[in-house]
């Protein structure tokens, strides 16, 4: 059921227990997770370490070390992480990289949770005439064969960093709006709906403080499952050489030069490999603690 | 509901229109064309293959030229694929990406379900993390790694007594059976992880819900619970999933076709980009977009199946 | 091997006046040959066309040579040698006679003749036809006003003085005449089949063809499959009885699939691992130089390139032999100038400058650029233009590193899709860029049409007359020497004034299983006919 404030009010007179929001409660349950707990701590270290990192580090993510081409990882030298075959640092391009990843996915993942949201529930609720054209918005935005428009819209409006976010969010709403949706048509069913509506709530009302509180669950998930899929999407773009310009670069980036020479410099795609896949597992596993810590039916 | 599942097929038409439009405007936008090559073409040389494809009209005249062949099913030559028509390329790779994608879906879909659930059930013990751990493979590892991984392991280290890979490392070949269980294993192992997590989320959520505890109150054992009355509704994230799913997997396949060298849409449709070759990719979006219209049908008709209060 | 080789050598001498067959491959004697000879090939995209007319790719004509044959051919050391045509003359500066051969067939039954090249090379000139590669047919007098529509088709100056010798006049003199008439733009095509199948004439079944293999199968974006023909003239010396050509766009999948087995012969390598797949396959790696020249392309009308002194100071200063052996790694040969190591009918340009230590080249380029107007507080700035590659990405970053170290040349990068680089590049709109030029034939004359004031490939909007006036004195030359000379001349003359920036010689590396034989690293213009190949016993 939905807890709404007004149903927790203490009623024993002498109750020491003071009242506990729902906000409380969820950060409560987070912190016995102790999965998503840990990981939440090492997904803080990994960004602290890519955003602030590079300004403690002597080399810059573009220096040619011309001296020291292609050498592996070791602690005594300067290059902690080796370097590859320019001879660029590669301790300080992956933590550059790691920036530029984090980035595209948490703005993406904002951007286009914002809108899936705000479309799917809308959609959702109010129904009939409008969720059939927003829906079929949808389909027809779907339709678009996405690779061609990230071949097109990288190569008519460049490759600047806000327009590679711009792209891969354009069409990862639209998962998100369906799911939204999906879960919005079940709950408008649902008697507190009739509830707020017969005391006269308006339809954004409704929509904010009942519907979209209630789908965070599923929304949160969903999210987490977004992140992971937008800097994935990143590094697929870059593959196909339509990610970030030069001298940026990003886990994809790194990833994907790394792969091909693997067996000759393995480091060039361990160290950027195993930052990205902790990272995304972190984000897996706080995400899951968030959805466990804000599901309003827990007991 | 028949009504509404016939209305809902009717709205390919403007849909295809519509995307058609603007696909069709985006390519002539990007600069580049089919003729600009390394060697330049001589202008004698350039007049005559423009005139061949109707280059040389003006667009609007070009667009209801297109349109018009369209209606007779005529998709047009290809410019790059110079002895094919765009049916012709379409219809060749349209099986191999239904057989690959398409059939790693239902597979993907089996999986992610049951590791969701079981993970769902098992929830916060130790059960719970390993089976996300081992799920979220596929959405942690990009799949241009994932795919040389698992070439590497059946088709270099393991090998036949002829000395050729346990599998093959690519290609297709005559289309058997060999040649497409890599490919799919790669879809697979990419679309569970979603699918696992958001059916994970999803059933946890249906699992505390009131009926099921009456159901247990009841004395209902476990598992006729989790099957008979959490599955349904704990399924309606995960359907509305399956739309995307299926055409990324079918007419998107990019990576899993660049590294496998399968000849299906997804490598067409950047083929075509990159040529700019203009038939094949307004094609392949015409089927992109029926696909996607009818799979999106499906998935909205499915809700309805799922949660009865749902109705058209 | 070594035996054969110059036993093909001196026949290829000989049979240049003489009727000879010219073998298609000669197994040394005592191989053992495997029991199957079933050859399979990667090319790196779907070829474009099978249809001669239509032909233009590197892909296209390697599999186009195994369909077809034209007068001449290329060997597998990349000499001329007869194809179609028996033997040949040039009885005038711009008239060639070929001797067709009489027992030459397609591969229905039916007799090759003189008409059967006329009606070809009419239609891959007819503007309906719609032809790209029409470069090598302009040679051939009376073309260009057909393909403009301004003529007949049978204004073309090729006739049938009977049914086996054919006379064919050049628009200007062109002594590697018969390095052109062996590429499949200039192949015969069957006539009858043409006009029954139309569009269609070739898919397998349809398709009738003359060279030492017909077409069986083909699945676009999956495999070509063809079978020896054995109608084909010189059927009795070809070993492969069955080719199957497999387009694998990413070089790291068709590795892969070489060492699962299921290909035998790569188009290439991944870039930049070339110590790696050395060591791990040895000898399977061949290495071979290329007729192909990787350069940055300088638009000289540019405000930052107007000066020779500026082009000069910036390709001084590049240290291709670090290049080259640390950072490409792949064989390549540095290069100074356009035309590269092996191409017959002019030399390789090096400057005097290209032996000083690196240190004098830059005090000399730093004092260029001072003189040319900039300085530390003036740098020169311009921007670099590159397609999205793995390989151009590399270069480009040491180039600018070596500008901006070396120099104090303030030089961006921009990275953009491949069609947008060439669009622009041809409509003057970018400053420097990475460009490439494989040769179409195998003669100098294949790189001046760059240099030529006003030329369609000029791109560089370099312009000398005195460049272009050499040139037409070389090809008005009878003796090979003297034109030779001549048309090394030119190209000194236009590179010492530094057009562009060559950096260095493509080479091809490919992986080729040990059991392949007949593969020569000598074949520059690396077009290899798989009846030249045998498998042995494995």
């Amino acid at each position: 059921m939905n807890t709404s404030p007004s149903t927790t009010a203490p009623t024993a007179a002498a109750a020491p227990r003071r009242s506990r929001s729902p906000l409380e409660l969820a950060f409560r349950h987070f912190l016995r997770n102790r999965a998503a707990l840990v990981s939440l701590v090492i997904l803080g270290l990994i960004i602290i370490a890519c955003f602030v990192g590079p300004l403690f580090l002597s080399n810059d993510p573009t220096a040619n070390d011309w001296g020291a081409i292609s050498i592996p990882p070791t602690l005594s030298g300067q290059h902690w992480f080796g370097t590859d075959e320019l001879g660029r640092d590669l301790l300080v391009r992956t933590l550059a990289g790691g920036r530029v990843s984090l980035e595209v996915g948490l703005l993406g993942t904002l951007v286009s949770g914002l809108i899936g949201v705000a479309w799917g529930a809308t959609a959702g609720y109010i129904g009939g005439r409008t969720d059939a054209v927003m829906m079929r918005i949808v389909d027809m935005m779907y339709a678009i064969p996405y690779m061609l428009i990230a071949i097109l819209m990288m190569t008519l409006l460049g490759r600047a960093f806000y327009l590679v976010v711009l792209t891969i969010s354009a069409f990862s709403w639209l998962d998100m709006a369906r799911v939204v949706r999906g879960q919005t048509l079940s709950l408008r069913t649902r008697e507190f709906i009739d509830a707020a509506r017969a005391t006269g709530v308006s339809t954004p009302g409704i929509i904010l403080r009942h519907i979209v509180p209630n789908l965070l669950g599923v929304v949160v998930v969903y999210a987490t499952v977004t992140v992971p899929g937008i800097v994935l999407t990143e590094s697929v773009l870059s593959f196909l050489g339509l990610g970030v310009q030069e001298p940026m670069t990003s886990w994809g980036v790194l990833i994907n030069d790394g792969a091909q020479k693997l067996e000759s410099m393995p480091w060039l795609l361990l160290c950027p490999a195993v930052m990205l896949c902790v990272t995304l597992y972190c984000v897996n596993f706080v995400g899951d603690g968030l959805r466990d810590a804000l599901d309003t039916k827990e007991r | 509901m028949l009504a509404y599942a016939l209305r809902r097929t009717l709205w390919v038409i403007p849909t295809v229109l519509a995307v058609i439009t603007v696909c069709y405007l985006m390519l002539h936008a990007t600069p580049g064309g089919p003729f600009d090559t390394e060697k330049h073409l001589s202008a004698a040389t350039l007049a005559n293959l423009n005139a061949k494809y109707h280059l040389d009209q003006p667009l609007w005249k070009q667009y209801l030229l297109y349109l018009n062949a369209l209606l007779h099913g005529d998709l047009g030559p290809s410019v790059r694929y110079v002895d094919w028509s765009v049916n012709d390329l379409v219809s060749k790779a349209l099986p191999v990406s239904l057989g690959v994608g398409g059939l790693s879906v239902p597979i993907a879909l089996v999986i992610g379900v049951l590791l969701g659930t079981a993970a769902a059930v098992r929830r916060d013990g130790i059960t719970d993390r390993i089976v996300m751990l081992l799920g979220n493979v596929g959405n942690v590892i990009p799949p241009f790694v994932l795919g040389p991984i698992l070439v590497w392991v059946f088709a270099i280290l393991l090998k036949r007594s002829d000395g050729h890979g346990w599998l093959p490392a690519g290609g297709w070949g005559d289309g058997g059976w060999r040649y497409r269980v890599l490919p799919m294993a790669l879809l697979v192992i990419i679309n569970v992880s979603s699918i696992a997590r958001v059916m994970r989320g999803s059933m946890i959520e249906v699992l505390s819900g009131n009926f099921i505890r009456t159901a247990r109150a009841k004395g209902m054992p476990g598992h006729v619970i989790v099957l008979r009355h959490a599955l349904k509704p704990a399924l309606m994230p995960v359907v509305s999933l399956l739309g995307s799913i299926c055409i990324s997997s079918i007419t998107a396949a990019v990576v899993t076709e660049s590294v496998f060298a399968l000849p299906g849409l997804g490598q067409l449709v950047v083929d075509g980009a990159i040529n700019r070759d203009y038939t094949l990719v307004l094609g392949l979006v015409v089927l992109t977009t029926v696909t996607a219209v009818v799979f999106n049908l499906l998935v909205d008709l499915a809700y309805a199946w799922l949660d009865p209060r749902i109705r058209y | 091997m070594k035996l054969s080789h110059s036993l093909t050598a001196v026949l290829s001498a000989i049979t240049l006046t003489f009727a000879g067959a010219a073998s298609a491959v000669t197994v040394p004697p005592g191989t053992s040959l495997a029991a199957k000879q079933e050859l399979t090939r990667q090319v790196p995209t779907e070829v474009e066309s099978l249809d001669p007319a239509h032909i233009e790719s590197w892909t296209g004509d390697t599999i186009g040579l195994d369909l077809f044959e034209g007068l001449t051919r290329i060997s597998a050391a990349g000499a001329v040698v007869p194809g179609v045509a028996e033997s040949w003359t040039r009885t005038a500066p711009d008239t060639w006679v070929f001797k067709l051969r009489h027992d030459a067939k397609w591969s229905n039954g039916q007799p090759v003749t003189a008409a059967d090249f006329i009606y070809s090379w009419q239609r891959v000139l007819d503007p309906k036809t719609g032809s790209k590669y029409t470069i090598l047919l302009e040679f051939v007098k009376g073309a260009k006003a057909i393909l403009a529509g301004k003529a007949p088709l049978t204004s073309l100056a090729a006739r049938a003085v009977d049914p086996y010798t054919l006379e064919v006049k050049t628009e200007v003199p062109a002594a590697f005449f018969t390095e052109l008439t062996a590429m499949p733009a200039m192949a015969p095509v069957n006539k009858a089949t043409v006009d029954k199948f139309g569009d269609s004439w070739t898919r397998p079944g349809n398709l009738v063809s003359n060279g030492p293999y017909t077409l069986t199968d083909w699945e676009p974006n999956n495999r070509i499959v063809m079978v020896k023909d054995n109608n084909y003239w010189n059927a009795q010396h070809v070993v492969i009885t069955k080719v199957t050509y497999v387009p694998v766009e990413s070089d790291e999948t068709a590795m892969r699939m070489y060492q699962s087995g299921q290909i035998d012969y790569t188009y290439s390598i991944p870039s930049g691992i070339y110590a790696q797949v050395s060591k791990q396959f040895g000898k399977e790696l061949q290495t071979g130089v290329q007729l192909a020249t990787y350069f940055y392309s300088l638009n000289n009308s540019d405000p930052a390139f107007h000066d020779p002194r500026v082009r000069q100071a910036l390709s001084m200063v590049i240290d291709r032999d670090l290049l080259t052996s640390k950072l490409t790694q792949a064989g390549e040969v540095p290069m100074y100038g356009l035309i590269a190591k092996g191409t017959k009918g002019a030399a390789v340009y090096t400057p005097d400058w290209a032996s000083w230590p690196m240190a004098k080249r830059v005090d000399y380029a730093r004092g260029l650029l001072k003189a040319a107007g900039y300085s530390d507080a003036h740098p020169l700035t311009f921007t670099l233009t590159y397609n999205t590659n793995d390989l151009h990405k590399k270069v480009a970053l040491f180039s600018t590193s070596e500008w901006r170290t070396k120099l104090g040349v303030n030089a961006k990068l921009e990275n953009v899709e491949y069609k947008v680089l060439l669009s622009e590049r041809h409509a003057g709109k970018v400053q420097a860029s990475r460009d490439g030029w494989f040769v179409d034939y195998n003669d100098a004359m294949s790189y001046f049409d760059q240099l030529r004031c006003g030329g369609v490939q000029n791109d560089l909007h370099f312009c000398d007359p005195k460049v272009d006036a050499l040139v037409d004195q070389a090809n008005a030359q009878l003796d090979d020497q003297k034109r030779t000379a001549l048309l090394t001349q030119a190209h000194n003359l236009a590179m010492s004034e530094t057009p562009l920036i060559a950096l260095f010689q493509y080479s091809a590396d490919r992986l080729v299983k040990p059991y392949v034989g007949g593969y020569q690293p000598t074949n520059y213009v690396d077009q290899r006919a798989s009846q030249d190949m045998y498998l042995l016993a494995h």
